[in-house]
């Protein structure tokens, strides 16, 4: 005998939640095919063939599940992994990155839902600890010879005035990162999936106050950062549900502490990938945090005192943890931490999540 | 909270029609809690409102609807019930005299009882136990009109076209309990409904209060509505006459009525038909024990559970009844005819939505967690026995997630736990 709830609410599936990722995301794909023409378009397209493919047949051969690739994850996870990179990464190195953040990312952790970590992140570490050659060498960022479209073209009307020329950048540039290309975009891009309730203002807004916050401390301003790197990933990565808290005073926090750790993280030198160490960072407290900050059931006193103390030993914990990636960054240790990933996810799909792997949770 | 859009459209201004009695009534002996015994025999006679089961306190009293034969006792489902044959001779016992002017609280504990008033909600709770209220003195009472539960308009109807009966009753109930301040509660799309209560009291001089409440769900839930209407915030398991509050439901404020004008006890109530799968949305006055399958044919809607989900109660919280001779209960206020549901049963993805609708405040996909996992200490420390079971978490969840039924389970669980650990 089925249970009620009898009705359900329209336009509520999961796949409706990754089409309307996709959707937010599309304005953001296609002004970067056109700021970079077939380099980026190919680009799109290697990545989500292979992650469709990586999808379809990891998890049908080791999730026994035929009808992964239905649920518009893949996608998701593909468009997301291209837009963290240089227009200039190679082919093959973009479809390993993909295949590995579906297989790493999401499969072995015993599919979509269950990964700790957000997948399209983790397929971008993947790429540089392997390809790290490539990867990290700064003859990726010169792109300025590739460029389709100039902004000079699609913006004519700008004078070069200060003001204007601010203007047109928060619009449309071509430098930095394929999803980096107008700010603009990526903001509508956020706004929509808030209006249509696919996230929730809790993470952005926190991770941005606390980042502005500590820009104004002193000598913060002399920071090397991209502000539209910030955005697209406190929008659309730090915002990724199975690897963000779901109780909203965890969101809360967890924004915070993403904000915090990449102040750190940039102060530190990292270069390029301070957002992406920053979110895999605060990805693996994320269960933790939202137990941590559960609401207190109807009609029961919270007891904050009770409370203060668990959450300074998880700051600290997590404060621990910026320090030793940092620490690892220094000595070109990043890559041991990828291969004792690997280590661990293959032992433990083997042990324990195949087992789960009908399990909704 | 939960905003479910309006469903009530096809029900919200209905007339409350009466049904033809069936040839066949099928009387539940399951009461709130516990069993009820027949206290008439096999092929025994009986009138229209004669006591022919009772069991505990707790669980209840039931009366013949209809003058007729008792011709078995039998069980649908699993559950036992009379089954009895409609003479359609309509006779009845005589009312006992009752003076509703002399009556006090410890008169209307009886009548309550005896008439066999149950919650008309959806609890069937006994409406004398709430009355059971000691030396405690209620400032508040509450009549709850959320009727939050998509599709059902009865306790609407009962206020839209039988207030006079209502606000008698109310008027019998706060001289009883020593004059408190009386608040109806009605959902902001019932607006209009304010003017009708306040203007109809006017002319009982019966003062009373009416808030309006937001159209979410479940602002019937009776935590919820009392924190709507008192600010105070009671956990679960509170009995709220110790906070000076009493809340009762429209539809068991109508039986109350019966039982105290009339003597008569509760043998019918109103039902909402209705439902995605039917064209005939109507508003029923029906008799405790009418088999569904009559119900049915008579709206030209007919018993076909491969095509459709039957309902019984709401589409929020309702069962779906898998026999067409299972009866109208107490406590139910609809018949709902739905569309088979499909269901896509995705993976969590940590989404929340369910967190965020909770009126209960819990985490509810940490209780799938945890007693798919038989970790019934977690499920007891996420605070399983606190939740509702008002299904906002698996309305809301876009992976179809078995949210009700790992609670359901993990409930059972815990309650097995703890009788063991009182053994
Ligand atoms: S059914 Fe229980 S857990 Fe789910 S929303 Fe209602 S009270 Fe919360
Ligand atoms: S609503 Fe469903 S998918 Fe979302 S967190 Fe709750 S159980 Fe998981």
């Amino acid at each position: 005998m089925k249970t009620a709830p009898f009705i359900k609410p329209k336009f509520n599936s999961t796949q409706k939640v990754m089409l309307d990722v996709v959707l937010a995301l599309l304005p953001i794909v296609i002004i970067a095919c056109f700021a970079y023409g077939s380099l980026v378009i190919i680009q799109f397209l290697t990545a989500i063939t292979v992650a469709l493919l990586a999808e379809f047949v990891l998890s049908a051969f080791l999730l026994k599940k035929y009808n992964t690739i239905l649920d518009g994850s893949a996608v998701v996870t593909a468009l997301l992994l291209v837009l963290t990179l240089s227009p200039l990464v190679p082919l093959h190195i973009v479809a390993f990155g993909a295949a590995a953040a579906i297989l790493f990312g999401k499969i072995l952790w015993g599919g979509l839902g269950k990964n700790t970590f957000n997948p399209a992140l983790a397929g971008r570490e993947f790429m540089s600890v392997f390809f790290a050659s490539i990867m990290t060498s700064s003859e990726l960022w010169k792109t300025k010879g590739f460029v389709k479209t100039p902004s000079e073209q699609l913006l004519p009307a700008a004078d070069h005035s200060v003001f204007s020329e601010y203007l047109s950048a928060m619009v449309y540039k071509t430098s930095g990162a394929v999803g980096e290309y107008s700010i603009l975009f990526i903001v509508l891009g956020g706004l929509y999936l808030l209006l249509r309730n696919r996230i929730s203002w809790h993470i952005p807004f926190a991770l941005l106050a606390v980042f502005t916050l500590l820009l104004w401390l002193p000598g913060g301003t002399q920071l090397h950062y991209s502000t539209a790197g910030l955005l697209l990933g406190t929008i659309f990565m730090a915002t990724d549900m199975p690897s963000s808290p779901a109780t909203p005073n965890g969101k809360l926090y967890y924004g915070m502490m993403t904000g915090l750790v990449i102040f750190i993280l940039i102060k530190g030198g990292v270069q390029f990938e301070y957002m992406s160490y920053a979110i895999l960072l605060l990805n693996a407290f994320s269960h933790q945090i939202s137990i941590q900050f559960r609401p207190s059931a109807w009609g029961d006193p919270t007891d904050w005192k009770q409370k203060v103390e668990p959450v300074f030993n998880l700051t600290i914990k997590i404060l621990g943890a910026a320090f030793a990636v940092l620490s690892l960054y220094y000595y070109d240790l990043i890559q041991y931490v990828v291969f004792l990933y690997i280590l661990y996810l293959i032992t433990k799909f083997n042990f324990s999540f195949s087992k789960k792997i009908n399990n909704a949770i | 909270m939960l905003s479910i859009p309006s469903l009530k459209k096809e029900t919200k201004k209905k007339q409350i029609e009466s049904l033809e009695d069936p040839a066949d009534f099928y009387i539940p002996l399951s009461g709130y809690k516990g069993m009820m015994e027949p206290v008439v025999k096999i092929g025994e006679t009986v009138k229209k409102y004669q006591l022919i089961a009772e069991g505990p306190n707790i669980a209840g009293k039931m009366h013949a609807p209809v003058s007729g034969i008792v011709n078995a006792f039998t069980t649908i489902g699993n559950k036992a019930f009379i089954h009895l044959i409609n003479d359609f001779r309509e006779i009845e016992i005589p009312a006992p005299y009752f003076d509703a002017s002399q009556i006090n609280l410890e008169i209307l504990q009886q009548t309550l009882s005896d008439c066999g008033i149950q919650g008309a909600g959806g609890s069937q709770f006994p409406t004398h136990l709430k009355y059971t209220i000691g030396k405690e003195k209620i400032n508040t009472l509450i009549f709850n009109g959320a009727e939050c539960e998509p599709y059902l308009s009865s306790d609407t109807a009962l206020m839209q076209y039988e207030i006079s009966e209502l606000l008698q009753a109310a008027k019998v109930l706060q001289n009883v309990l020593g004059s408190p301040e009386i608040v109806f509660g009605i959902e902001k799309h019932n607006k209009t409904l304010k003017t009708l209560l306040l203007e109809n009291a006017q002319k009982i001089q019966l003062a009373v209060k009416v808030q309006i409440l937001p159209d979410t769900y479940p602002q019937g839930g009776e935590l919820q509505l009392i924190k709507s209407i008192t600010k105070l915030e009671l956990r679960k398991g509170t009995i709220p006459s110790q906070y000076g509050i009493l809340v009762n439901n429209i539809g068991t404020l109508r039986a109350v009525y019966d039982a105290v004008f009339k003597s008569r006890p509760m043998i019918e109530r109103i039902v909402t038909i209705s439902g995605n799968s039917t064209s005939k949305s109507r508003i029923f006055r029906i008799k405790i024990g009418t088999p569904i399958a009559h119900i049915l044919n008579l709206n030209d809607n007919h018993w076909n559970p491969e095509k459709q989900t039957i309902v019984m109660g709401g589409a929020m919280m309702g069962k779906s009844i898998d026999s067409p001779l299972q009866p109208i209960e107490k406590g139910s206020g609809g018949l709902l005819i739905l569309k088979k549901l499909k269901t896509a049963a995705n993976n969590c993805i940590k989404c929340g939505f369910c967190i965020d609708v909770c009126p209960q405040k819990l985490m509810p996909l940490e209780f799938v967690r945890h007693n798919i996992d038989d970790d019934l200490k977690s499920l007891h420390s996420f605070n399983l026995q606190d939740c509702i079971e008002c299904g906002a978490c698996a309305y809301i969840c876009p992976s179809d997630v078995a949210l009700m039924e790992n609670i359901f389970e993990g409930k059972i669980k815990l309650s097995a736990l703890a009788e063991k650990s009182l053994q």
